[in-house]
């Protein structure tokens, strides 16, 4: 089996909240199932061609990199349209989710143009979400932590990835958290969120091993015991 | 003044109420204080006539202060400070009303206080500081203190009250907050690489720029075998050499600003290097302790980088020993431990320590290890966590135990019983 291919999107602007975690997870997980992996990295302004790739993850940063950001993503639109039609999987999460919806409007009445994955508009507000969150998605729960001040609103018909149990998720009153389409995921759970949800980060990995192969794959088992009790304590705490 | 000395004597009376309580009491008397005299801090403050000085930055704030009122008490300066831990407001008023006599005049020359980052906008009008220092800025806490540029905002809103400042040459965000009276501290290319700044936790952007000449530089850093360093330091009066009790570069580095500092204020680099070698460490900071016959080393960290320095550290020592993490998510903790998955935990791997870990998220930092490929045990129980861990010490062995600041709190009981907080210097 041909190496499954990571890409890291905007380590340099957005890592502010862990989220290099997601991916120190997914090539853990791969290599417990001697399943190979590489890593590659793209920056603000590196030429890519997201065709290649099987999964992508992205995550939080700093208000002056999240601008940076927007105007470099613009340019990938097309290109990550046409791969998240393809069946490539994303993760986003908090500043590049935001992103990936069609825009975020700051506080101060700034628009930050965004591509349009996700039908659902994000705005920024003056109260800040922060805290543990827990999730229950298709495919079960989810135990995170969130803090951000934009609300994302989803259009009708756009589907999220589950609803909240705990916390605020993307708007504080929808009781919806994170957005799914196709196999590109978003959603505003740090912690890092892949680590002790392993069912999600396996899903994942599924889903990229069918875009990479074609067919369905049964992930052999790992023992998730320390996952799932770190997910128990979180969810517990205030 | 009637306001004043009232806000002197109920504030020291209610201090003294409190330790009898056996309460500690390093905030309450201030906060009772500014109270009754809501300009406390500004007028006893402004009667120091040698000024304030103020310490601020994410790490490394509690070991320079400490360092630099070192140096000045050898050069004959009566120097008050706040104990640590104390870094708001009304640890500073506390300190302030303590040592004031009661009709509000100062018994010392000048005071050396180590202030909170975010707290330091609100303070600096107040206290009018001479020197601000600046050790580093890093991402902390951020359900606490929000993004690394709004805090960089709140020190550099504060620079406009203060005389001067000294910054650290090797961190951008801190280089960038440079004005005219401005001087830096900062460490050669072979040391600065291993204290990277924030900026280049992921990439490798940080690069000094050119136009910066430290007046204060590390130059070699040589661990001894007991614990502790010898650090080269060269200096526009020429190099000094200084022997720390506390091991780290990034504590070679405190030693360079607090240097800088020193000789800003009329300090002979001499006078301020020999009086270096008598500080005693800091709970926390990395010093020997003896517990149950065992060697025990507590390396306090609060954020990636604080944990990047503990690995750093541990990396370097000649014999393996037996490590708990503790990392709590208390309020004073930060109550997000993402910040675990930002550490270069994975450079432990192969270091040959035994891992344990403890704190109310023990199972967050034990899944943090294995997914570094390293087996550890947890035990929340920090007393357990302790006992297992210098049960499993072998005679000569060294326990190193890297706590959050509550688990630092909870542990300073545990090795140090009977022992009240405000003796150590928590």
């Amino acid at each position: 089996m041909s190496d499954l291919r990571i890409v890291h999107l905007y380590a340099a602007h957005m890592n502010i909240y862990g989220d290099a975690g997601n991916v120190i997870c997914l090539k853990r997980r791969l290599a417990w199932r001697g399943i190979g992996v590489e890593v590659a990295f793209v920056e603000v302004g590196d030429p890519f061609d997201f065709s290649g790739a099987d999964i992508v993850v992205a995550g939080g940063g700093e208000d002056r990199a999240q601008v940076e950001v927007a105007a470099d993503l613009v340019g990938r639109s097309a290109a990550i349209h046409e791969a998240v039609r393809d069946g490539v999987v994303f993760l986003t999460v908090c500043g590049t989710y935001q992103l990936f919806g069609r825009r975020f409007v700051t506080v101060g009445g700034q628009e930050l143009p965004g591509i349009g994955v996700f039908a659902a508009e994000t705005f920024g507000g003056t109260r800040r979400m922060i805290g543990n969150v827990v999730v229950e998605a298709p495919w079960g729960r989810l135990v995170g932590f969130e803090n951000h001040s934009g609300r994302t609103v989803l259009d009708a018909g756009q589907e999220s990835l589950g609803r909240v149990v705990r916390g605020h998720g993307n708007d504080g009153d929808s009781g919806e958290e994170g957005a799914v389409t196709e196999n590109c995921f978003g959603t505003y759970l740090h912690g890092s969120v892949l680590p002790k949800n392993p069912h999600f980060a396996d899903e994942l990995i599924r889903r990229a091993l069918r875009h990479r192969h074609g067919d369905d794959v049964t992930l052999d088992p790992l023992d998730d015991h320390l996952e799932l009790t770190a997910a128990d304590v979180a969810a517990d705490r205030p | 003044m009637i306001r004043l000395v009232l806000a002197i004597v109920v504030g020291r009376l209610v201090g003294r109420l409190s330790r009898l309580l056996g309460r500690g009491g390093s905030a309450i008397p201030g906060l009772v204080a500014a109270r009754i005299c809501p300009t406390v801090i500004d007028r006893l403050a402004g009667k120091l006539p040698d000024g304030v000085v103020v310490v601020t930055g994410t790490n490394g704030k509690t070991t320079t202060t400490k360092l630099l009122v070192t140096a000045l008490d050898a050069a004959g300066t009566r120097v008050i400070t706040n104990p640590t831990g104390s870094n708001l407001e009304r640890g500073v008023a506390t300190v302030l009303i303590e040592r004031a006599t009661v009709r509000g005049r100062p018994r010392d020359d000048m005071a050396v206080f180590e202030v909170d980052e975010a707290a330091l906008r609100t303070m600096a009008p107040r206290v009018r500081p001479r020197l601000v220092v600046v050790t580093n800025l890093a991402r902390d806490q951020l359900d606490r203190y929000g993004e690394l540029d709004t805090t960089a905002g709140h020190i550099a809103s504060a620079l406009v009250h203060a005389g001067s400042s000294l910054l650290n040459a090797d961190d951008p965000k801190v280089a960038a907050l440079a004005d005219g009276s401005s001087s830096f501290f900062g460490a050669v290319a072979d040391i600065r690489h291993l204290m990277p700044p924030d900026d280049a936790l992921y990439s490798s952007a940080a690069v000094r720029d050119p136009s910066i000449s430290p007046a204060v530089e590390v130059t070699t850093v040589e661990p001894l075998d007991g614990g502790g360093q010898v650090v080269g330091l060269a200096t526009r009066t020429g190099a000094v050499t200084v022997r720390l009790a506390v091991p780290g570069v990034y504590n070679a580095d405190n030693a360079a600003a607090a240097l800088g500092a020193a000789m800003a204020l009329g300090v002979g680099a001499e006078v301020a290097a020999a009086a270096f070698e008598q500080m005693t460490p800091p709970f926390g900071r990395g010093q020997v302790i003896e517990y149950q016959g065992r060697r025990v080393v507590v390396v306090l960290v609060k954020n990636p980088s604080g944990l990047n320095q503990a690995v750093r550290l541990l990396g370097a020592v000649d014999r393996p020993g037996q490590v708990l993490i503790a990392i709590n998510d208390e309020h004073a903790d930060g109550r997000d431990v993402s910040w675990l998955w930002d550490a270069r935990v994975e450079e432990l791997a192969g270091t040959g320590h035994r891992f344990g870990a403890s704190g109310t998220r023990a199972t967050d930092m034990a899944l943090r290890l294995k997914y570094a490929g390293i087996d550890a045990w947890h035990d929340a129980d920090l007393e357990r966590a302790v006992e297992r861990a210098v049960t499993a010490a072998e005679a000569g062995d060294t326990v190193y135990i890297v706590p959050t600041y509550t688990a630092m709190l909870r542990l300073l009981g545990i090795l140090l019983p009977g022992v009240p907080r405000h003796e150590v210097w928590a």
